[in-house]
């Protein structure tokens, strides 16, 4: 094949094994060989014909075991002579990396891309692409786990389940896929106007007003009654056994004259009655909806609220609409018009969006600016499929920000504004209408799937002829096959399953839709094969690079324009590229890499401590997971440079976050690129609080997860993985000291030194960011007493000291300081971004010949000063792209 | 069928074909043997116990022994369960990795030219052997909170032959459904079904051999996985056809309610276990169990990562509740095992043998795998404490048990021999 293409680089591979410095032979000579030498040989080990370099797995395990031995501090043995714990720090720090090295040397695929099938995210988005539908994949296992991207393939295994997953998955987007094309072009709508609340409440204030009096005059025919003298001994032992008047009063019916509580209108309906009369006694928060039916506006729209009664009964907290069942699947325009009152304080402007209240996914927060004298309307795109077709997924609320997303947290803000007003929290926000139209997809096109299929998708036309059959089902499998046509005796055996199907009594569509799931579990569907039948390396295809650059940059199979473009051509191919990159579809790239790549699954590990910090409610937390991926997304669009992730004089926030950071400027509903002040540590990832959130466990902060976290992702110095065995330092469990004193004990021990040297001062460089990313000048802690209570007598405030030094390295002042330094290691960053980036692409482990590779790419992006879609340009023009 | 079959036989050596009797040439199931069955089970949790409270005095050991903290919810069986210490799998380095290699022993740098490896666990290699007369050879329960409980990779604690990772069932509902529920069509159409399915297989075959072609060795490696799950159907299919006139079970237990999470789900895996074992469903289950929304549904708000590296104060505390609750599942599971009687008048559980533990002992250590075995089954004795040369092999204990319950395994991942101190 000749090639057009003019390779970048050169592909020499000199890869050294990994080896032990020689100068460690000092330590095993000193204190290991007298027992594990040519004289001794305990436990059968010996040291000094051990080999420094690492070239076989004998030779590592054997290394393991002395890692292994050290960390764990069996060896040297308690009563021998101790290493001096520098030496053995240096000793365990460079082992750990070696074995590191080791491991990927010897796990090496030498550039070999095994063959692997779509992941789950592949596998969905090739559905989408095919059929023009998103089904939740959610049953299919999940990818990686082993630490390395979902996309590599030798981690993707098969199994007899998945089989058949595949195909109920297929069946079931064919199924969605036919709803889709019949509804096509369905349009729907309905209106709600938000004063439909007000005489509900109107009626439940008066309902609560008259059941307080009646539950009174109860309340006093019982006391009467348990006044008489003749009672006095049952009464006397009722008020013994139940001390509690309302639980005294619930025993009514064992006072002889009490009266039921039922002819004073309070009935349970078969529980007991009395419990209804005692809680009308309380009439709760009748103060508070007395207070909503006197706000002005009440008569022409709605305002959100607290929960005060159970949703049920009455709901001023949230308005939910229910999409009617019988609406169909596609695509959806939710619009509101809402408001807040001209006092509101700012951080109460917050609406949320969301499906199911109860649950309270929160799917997008706004801020209302409108005024009610001139409301905004919002308008929020939605799509409803087949997995919405019950109420808890069909149900679409709308509520303040932060108002209810846990019964805690409400009661909370509830209780504290009582203490406050005596009434509860002030309302704020206003709604005067919603709507929900069901919009329709006639003017899209027809998905490629079903173009090629060219069938009649319902049962009211005639059975389709067998040679039409038989030529859909080959055009089909074609499209699904992204271009490859199906064997003919494949094509035959789907014909036959259509007949069995058919026999069997199927309608045509029925046996249509089975028969076509089939092809979405064959392996053709659910692989990327590049055969090479002489297991020669060779060039892929044009049509391989089109759908290795489509899965990579979309997830997803290339499109028509992609598979006919010869990307053999080196401008063809910057300019598909770019195609691609721009495209809403490059989101299924961002997304998932992005993720993987900055370890954000911590992220959605733990929940905040909201009594702590009560302004990172869910509505912060969304809009903070979404700044890190809208800032990689602004970055890759405008092709600014990854240095920006390092230090930047700029944020991609929006209104919640603006808000949460102080920050002013955010004109639009998304978000934008917003200028820093001078002197803000906000601007690239160290001054995201997401990035903080994941660097804490949602309560106190771990300067060991972020300085771990920076020296992975940022400064491609990554620690050895958490070792095995180290013994863990507990004589300061309960002791009152601030981070810094607890953490300096990782120094004294040689096993702990050995990493935490290293990590350790990067956390304190950012303390200034609480565990919520908030910035703090002061920290605190609290000791627990014999009961695990807070002592709040043993609470010790510290001024946050970011001041630390590198480990063989510079020293910083604060966390600008830090920051600075950070930003001047961008090799090191894009290095380790290139390193993911080809992981991820070629779907293997980066090896040691990878190495011209790695420094082809950052030369060629530093030509571009780090231009980020530059690294992507210089990947996917190399040989190993083009390479099977 | 022929070609079909045949091809299974020449496409690639690693594929060999069923037994002729696995594969449905009888009509019906293997008549009761008068003696009840053997059974095992293991149950495994991520992220280890409290080491200060979970593990017995290690001077007190043989039938003398005390119960921990951690374990003194099974005080009403200890005479029935032994606890044994020192034993570990020398490969194990990863250190958050509580499962993959419990039941394997298997290294994973074993294949140079590649970062992961595993092989068989002990509970298929069971499977093999006592799993041929039942609807079932073996279940695997897993959870939808694998991923934050501190398993490592897998799909749920079993490893098949190769060492690939076998699926498990995620949650009860969907264990209910496959050990009870019967299709309610007719036999006539069930017998298309099953016919269209192998359709199916048929179709997917013809388009796999076509794939096929010309790849490159790794990669018709990768494609045997496909091969191999086309047979795993294929012998479930004949499995399906053998048991196709034999009703599924009548459930024991009611149908759990969807949603399940934490300690409820474990409390409702434990009965189904109970129940697919009593209707003689299977005789081979593993259960990887939940950690992350085991301490939700207590109301612990530590992350359970976080918790495995307690120090004391609200992690330790929230570590030993975590280790009282299990203990206490545990104990409930023992119940019903031992109410649960047999025709001969024994009860179930005189026969199954169970285990119970990690990988992970605590924080990151790997040693001392907290291990504890009941159920009369593999003959062990019972009532113990073992403490064993630290650094035994995991596998040996494993070993063990599948001696006892009659299966011929010569070694099983890095074993080194049976551990003569629990045979009985």
């Amino acid at each position: 094949m000749r090639r057009l293409l003019v390779f970048l680089f050169s592909s020499v591979v000199l890869a050294a094994d990994p080896a032990m410095p020689e100068k460690h032979r000092a330590l095993f000579k000193e204190h290991c060989v007298s027992c594990h030498g040519p004289e001794k040989q305990k436990g059968k080990f010996r040291v000094d014909d051990l080999p420094l370099a690492i070239t076989n797995v004998e030779i590592a395990e054997k290394w393991q075991k002395v890692l292994n031995a050290m960390n764990s501090g069996d060896m040297p043995p308690e009563d021998e002579k101790q290493p001096p714990s520098i030496a053995k720090a240096d000793f365990l720090d460079d082992l750990a990396n070696v074995m590191v090295a080791a491991r990927r040397s010897l796990g090496d695929q030498k550039g070999v891309i095994t063959m692997r099938r779509l992941n789950r995210r592949e596998y969905k988005n090739t559905l989408r692409e095919l059929l023009g539908v998103e089904i939740n994949v959610a049953e299919l296992p999940q990818d990686g786990g082993s630490g390395a991207f979902d996309t590599v393939g030798s981690n993707l295994f098969m199994s007899a389940n998945q089989i058949e997953q595949y195909q109920a998955l297929g069946r079931e987007a064919l199924e969605e896929a036919f709803a889709w094309q019949t509804a096509a072009s369905v349009t729907k709508k309905l209106h709600y106007e938000g004063e439909t609340t007000t005489p509900k409440v109107r009626d439940f204030v008066k309902y609560q007003i008259d059941a307080r009096e009646r539950a009174q005059k109860w309340v006093k025919a019982v006391d009467d009654a348990a006044a008489k003298p003749e009672n006095k001994e049952i009464v006397a032992k009722l008020r013994a056994e139940f001390p509690n008047v309302s639980r005294f009063r619930r025993e009514w019916a064992r006072i002889p004259g009490a009266p039921n509580p039922r002819t004073f209108g309070f009935d349970k309906k078969g529980e007991n009655d009395a419990d209804l009369a005692n809680d009308s006694l309380g009439a709760g928060w009748l103060k508070y909806h007395e207070y909503y039916t006197q706000m002005p506006d009440v008569d022409r729209g709605a305002y959100l609220g607290i929960q005060t009664r159970h949703p049920a009964e009455l709901n001023v907290n949230y308005i939910e609409l229910l999409v009617p069942f019988d609406w169909p699947v596609g695509d959806y325009i939710v619009r509101v018009r809402a408001a807040a009152v001209k006092d509101a304080p700012a951080e109460r402007r917050f609406l949320d969006f969301g499906i199911h209240a109860r649950t309270g996914k929160v799917l997008n927060t706004y801020e209302i600016t409108g005024t009610m004298e001139n409301p905004q309307t919002i308008e929020i795109p939605l799509t409803l499929t087949r997995a919405n077709l019950s109420r808890d997924n069909r149900s679409l609320f709308f509520r303040e920000k932060g108002s209810w997303d846990t019964n805690e947290e409400g009661n909370r803000k509830r209780a504290e504004a009582v203490k406050r007003n005596g009434i509860g929290p002030e309302l704020v926000l206003w709604v005067d209408w919603i709507e929900v139209e069901r919009v329709s997809n006639a003017a899209k096109p027809v998905p490629p799937g079903f173009a090629a299929l060219k069938l009649p998708l319902d049962d009211k036309s005639p059975a389709p002829a067998a040679a039409e059959l038989h030529a859909a089902f080959e055009r089909f499998a074609t499209e699904a096959f992204r271009g490859t046509p199906p064997p003919a005796d494949y094509v035959e055996r789907l014909m036959r399953l259509y007949d069995v199907r058919r026999k069997a009594g199927d309608k045509p569509v029925a046996a249509l839709k089975e028969t076509l799931s089939v092809v979405l579990a064959s392996p053709m569907f659910l692989y990327l094969a590049e055969p090479s039948p002489d297991d020669k390396r060779r060039f892929l295809t044009h049509e391989e690079l089109a759908t290795r650059l489509s899965y990579f940059l979309w997830s997803a199979p290339p499109d028509v324009e992609l598979r006919k473009s010869d990307l053999s051509k080196p401008d063809v191919l910057i300019t598909q590229t770019n195609r691609l990159l721009d495209d809403p579809r490059s989101e299924g790239f961002l997304t998932a890499f992005v993720h993987q790549w900055l370890g954000l699954d911590r992220i959605d590990f733990f929940e905040v401590n909201r009594a702590l910090y009560p302004r990172f409610d869910t509505g912060t937390k969304v809009a903070a997971k979404g700044e890190i991926h809208e800032t990689i997304a602004h970055i890759l669009k405008h092709s600014a440079s990854l240095r920006d992730l390092l230090k930047a004089d700029y944020v991609i926030i929006n209104r919640v976050l603006a808000h949460y950071y102080g920050i002013h400027g955010v004109k639009g509903e998304g978000y934008e690129k917003v200028s820093l002040p001078k002197g803000s540590p906000r601007g690239g990832l160290l001054g995201m609080a997401a990035i903080h959130f994941m660097g804490g466990n949602g309560e106190r902060t771990s300067p060991v997860e972020r300085g771990a976290w920076v020296l992975r992702k940022l400064l491609h110095d990554p620690p050895p993985p958490a070792p095995a065995n180290v013994p863990a330092i507990t004589r300061l469990a309960g002791k009152v000291l601030t981070t810094q004193e607890r953490l300096l004990a990782h120094q004294e021990d040689p096993q702990c030194a050995s990493c935490h040297r290293k990590i350790d001062p990067i956390g304190f460089g950012l303390e200034n960011f609480d565990a919520a990313g908030q910035w703090r000048t002061e920290d605190s802690y609290t000791a627990l007493d014999a009961n695990g209570k807070p002592d709040p007598k043993s609470t010790k405030r510290w001024p946050i000291q970011p001041a630390a030094t590198f480990f063989k390295g510079p020293s910083f002042t604060d966390f600008f300081a830090l920051r600075d330094i950070i930003a001047s290691k961008s090799n090191a960053f894009a290095r380790s971004f290139s390193e993911a980036l080809i992981e991820f692409a070629l779907g293997r482990p980066i090896g040691f010949r990878d190495e011209p590779l790695i420094d082809g790419i950052i030369n060629q992006a530093g030509k571009k000063d780090l231009a980020m879609r530059e690294f992507i340009h210089a990947l996917v023009s190399s040989k190993e792209f083009h390479t099977k | 069928m022929k070609t079909r079959r045949h091809f299974l036989r020449s496409s690639t050596a690693l594929i060999t074909l069923p037994a002729l009797e696995s594969m449905g040439f009888r009509a019906f199931a293997a008549p009761k043997t008068a003696a009840p069955p053997n059974r095992m089970v293991f149950l495994g949790f991520g992220w280890g116990v409290t080491n200060e409270t979970w593990f017995p005095d290690v001077k007190k050991t043989g039938a003398a022994w005390e119960l921990s903290e951690g374990l003194k919810p099974l005080a009403r069986h200890q005479k029935d369960i032994t606890v044994v210490q020192g034993c570990s799998n020398k490969f194990a380095n990863e250190a958050h990795w509580g499962s993959t290699f419990w039941l394997t022993g298997a290294n994973r740098y074993a294949e140079p030219g590649q970062s992961f490896h595993n092989s068989i666990s002990a509970d298929q290699v069971a499977a093999a052997h006592l799993g041929k007369d039942t609807r079932y050879a073996s279940i695997q329960l897993n959870t939808p909170d694998a991923q934050n409980s501190g398993h490592g990779p897998g799909l749920s604690l079993a490893w098949d032959l190769r060492g690939k990772p076998v699926a498990g069932v995620e949650n009860p509902v969907a264990a209910f459904h496959r050990l009870f529920s019967n299709e309610t069509t007719p036999l006539s159409e069930r017998q298309a079904m099953l016919a269209q399915k192998r359709s199916v297989l048929d179709a997917v075959l013809e388009d796999a051999k076509r794939l096929q072609n010309g790849l490159t060795k790794t990669d018709i490696d990768k494609l045997d996985e496909y091969f191999q799950s086309i047979r795993d159907i294929e012998v479930r299919l004949g499995k399906d056809e053998q048991w196709l006139s034999v009703p599924k079970a009548k459930s024991p237990v009611a149908e759990p309610k969807p949603g399940l999470a934490g300690k409820e789900e474990i409390k409702v895996m434990y009965d189904l276990i109970v129940a697919a074992l009593q209707t003689d469903s299977t005789r081979v289950l593993t259960y990887r169990q939940p950690v992350g929304t085991l301490l939700q549904s207590l109301d612990i708000k530590v992350a359970p990562h976080d918790m495995s590296h307690y120090s004391p104060g609200d992690r330790m505390a929230a570590s030993q509740k975590r280790d009282a609750t299990q203990s206490e599942l545990l104990a409930g599971l023992i119940d019903k095992l031992k109410a649960m009687k047999e025709a001969d008048g024994t009860s179930l559980f005189d026969h199954v043998a169970l285990a119970y533990g990690s990988n992970i002992r605590t924080i990151h250590y790997l040693d001392n795998c907290p291990t504890v075995l009941t159920g009369g089954g593999a003959k062990l004795k019972l009532g113990q404490h073992l403490v064993l040369p630290k650094d035994t092999p995991l596998c040996n204990v494993w070993l063990t048990m599948l001696h006892g319950l009659g299966v011929p395994a010569e070694r099983h991942g890095d074993s080194s021999g049976v551990v003569k101190e629990l045979q009985a």
